[in-house]
């Protein structure tokens, strides 16, 4: 029933054939038992996405204070300069 | 009596009255983490000597200013302290620097309080017992081999270890209350928008919320009233008058009417936990209250609405640990095998079941089925807390079914996804909710009792659970 090819794929992992397997079994008994929220009646219920009384909400769009270059760059992985540096996207 | 033995509201008393100064708070919870923490390993990174440094300051000035003063406290590895290692227990993120505070942290220093360490966790969050910390796991310490809890098992452990005397977790479905029940703590966690959770990594941003970890409850109502508050950079924040969550305390209970969850009992809850929770019930009568019976039908499908909506957020939140901007980086021939190469590193085992049980859920062909489905019975499950709230003022259930289990004793993920039973439909509904420790069970391992209160009735939530607080 699971893809785990597509699951994994979409998730952007890429687990070695051992890991797949055992994952795969574990991901099997859990959605097996999700099952019993067929039970449920959930007809014309609404979904709730966010709790009862968050209610989101915009900030003005005024600019505000950002976080420093330096503190930023504390964590350059593939950072270059003003910029990231990744293996070209395009044309692949 | 010791300094680490007391209180915040003592602590802060004797500070002010230049009885004792921060620098000795702090040398002597350095004492215990010297002393102790081998065998606990409650934390991630400790800075004692930024925190001495700070309590020579505080000990300068003049006005004794700040709710926690000279508190020392302990931060879950997943909130940013601005400068320190955030690492949310994964090795994704190791020697992650903070470019911010969290705004917890940002209240916090405010008041006056030393942050002492980043405590140990369940790889950003996922776990009940602190197993999945992509470092080492930490020990309960009332008893060495058993396990904390989790996933904010380190801040639960470091305040009963007496390393730090208050700490903050963040509980997504029972991470803070769980390890609270589980070490004979207090664990609050407040309803969802009322602490932000700006700088928090978020797990599930429907249902996380940071709540404080401490030794009784008048200390969580402290710490409540310095954190929480309305915060423009969490859009999920809610605008409401301020309070002062220690108003209630000791005050009567008389009147109140308390609700006992009927399915609950029909769950298998170990007998000694029962015990306890019928020695509150007697508690609570003779201060006043009135018991009343409450049904919540759809309690038990709690559980597999949570694990379907929780690694669904989990799924989208955890995809930008690719390591293109911060944390680890595996270069492989192209962008999408450099991100896999990654995060299949990166991640720990629970992290990856967790992201693939959420892709799996949202994917095409099976939205309708699961996450909807789930966010459907969350709905159903809010309202009938809904209803039960305009007959009772509280809740009364056991925070666990059991009490601590050994390192290593529980093997299957579902099985472990059962600890949390009675904590993860407060998170549904948004609700607030406090474990507060009442006796122990024969190996000697504590014992938590879960009030659930309203949205936003903290303050009255507070007033009960300080009733029912033994001694």
């Amino acid at each position: 029933m699971i893809d785990i090819d597509k699951i994994e794929k979409l998730a952007a992992l890429k687990l070695k054939e051992k890991e797949k397997k055992a994952i795969l079994n574990d991901l099997e008994e859990i959605i097996h038992y999700f099952e019993i929220l067929k039970e449920v009646d959930t007809e014309d219920v609404e979904p709730q996405i966010y709790t009862k009384e968050a209610c989101l909400f915009l900030r003005k769009d005024k600019a505000e204070n950002g976080l420093n270059k330096e503190d930023l760059e504390k964590n350059k992985t593939l950072a270059s300069g003003n910029f990231y540096r990744v293996k070209h996207i395009i044309g692949e | 009596m010791t300094i680490t033995d007391l209180p915040i509201s003592s602590l802060i008393n004797k500070l002010r009255n230049k009885e004792i100064t921060a620098r000795e708070v702090i040398e002597n919870y350095a004492k215990n983490i010297y002393e102790k923490e081998e065998n606990i390993k409650a934390f991630i990174s400790l800075d004692i000597e930024k925190a001495l440094k700070r309590a020579e300051e505080l000990d300068k000035m003049d006005e004794k200013k700040g709710l926690l003063f000279g508190v020392p406290v302990a931060i879950k590895d997943n909130m940013n302290v601005k400068n320190c290692e955030t690492t949310a227990g994964s090795k994704i993120l190791k020697r992650y620097i903070s470019p911010y505070n969290a705004t917890v942290v940002k209240k916090l220093k405010e008041e006056n309080a030393i942050i002492i360490g980043k405590t140990n966790m369940d790889e950003f969050a996922m776990g009940s017992s602190n197993e999945n910390s992509s470092f080492f796991p930490t020990h309960n310490p009332v008893n060495y081999d058993y396990v904390p809890g989790g996933s904010s098992g380190g801040s639960a452990a470091a305040v009963k270890g007496e390393e730090a005397l208050a700490a903050l977790g963040s509980d997504t479905g029972g991470s803070v209350r769980e390890p609270a029940a589980f070490c004979g703590i207090v664990g609050l966690k407040p309803t969802y928008g009322l602490v932000s959770r700006y700088g928090l990594i978020a797990f599930s941003s429907s249902l996380d919320q940071i709540g404080p970890l401490t030794k009784n409850v008048k200390d969580s109502a402290i710490m409540l009233n310095a954190i929480a508050g309305f915060d423009p950079h969490d859009e999920t924040s809610v605008n409401i008058k301020k309070e002062d969550y220690t108003e209630l305390l000791g005050k009567e209970i008389k009147g109140k009417k308390i609700g006992i969850i009927k399915e609950v009992m029909e769950f298998n809850i170990q007998e000694e936990i029962k015990e306890e929770l019928n020695k509150t019930i007697s508690t609570l009568v003779k201060l006043g209250a009135t018991i009343m019976e409450i049904s919540i039908a759809h309690l038990k499908y709690a559980l597999p609405a949570y694990y379907i909506v929780a690694p669904s957020e989990a799924s989208s939140n955890l995809s930008r640990f690719d390591g293109v901007r911060y944390g680890l980086t595996l270069q492989g021939e192209n962008l999408t095998s450099t991100y896999e190469l990654t995060r299949t590193e990166g991640f720990g085992e629970e992290v990856k079941r967790r992201i693939l049980i959420g892709t799996f859920a949202l994917s095409a062909g099976y939205y309708d089925a699961y996450y909807l489905k789930a966010s459907k019975v969350r709905k159903m499950l809010a309202n009938e807390f809904e209803k039960a709230f305009e007959t009772v003022d509280t809740l009364l259930l056991p925070t666990t079914a059991t009490t601590a289990f050994k390192l290593g004793e529980k093997k299957s993920p579902l099985e472990m996804y059962m600890s949390d039973i009675f904590t993860i439909p407060v998170n549904l509904a948004g609700l607030p909710a406090i474990s507060v420790p009442h006796g122990s069970d024969k190996n000697g391992l504590p014992i938590g009792i879960q009030l659930i209160g309203s949205w936003f009735k903290e303050k009255e939530l507070l007033q009960i659970a300080y009733a029912v607080e033994p001694g």
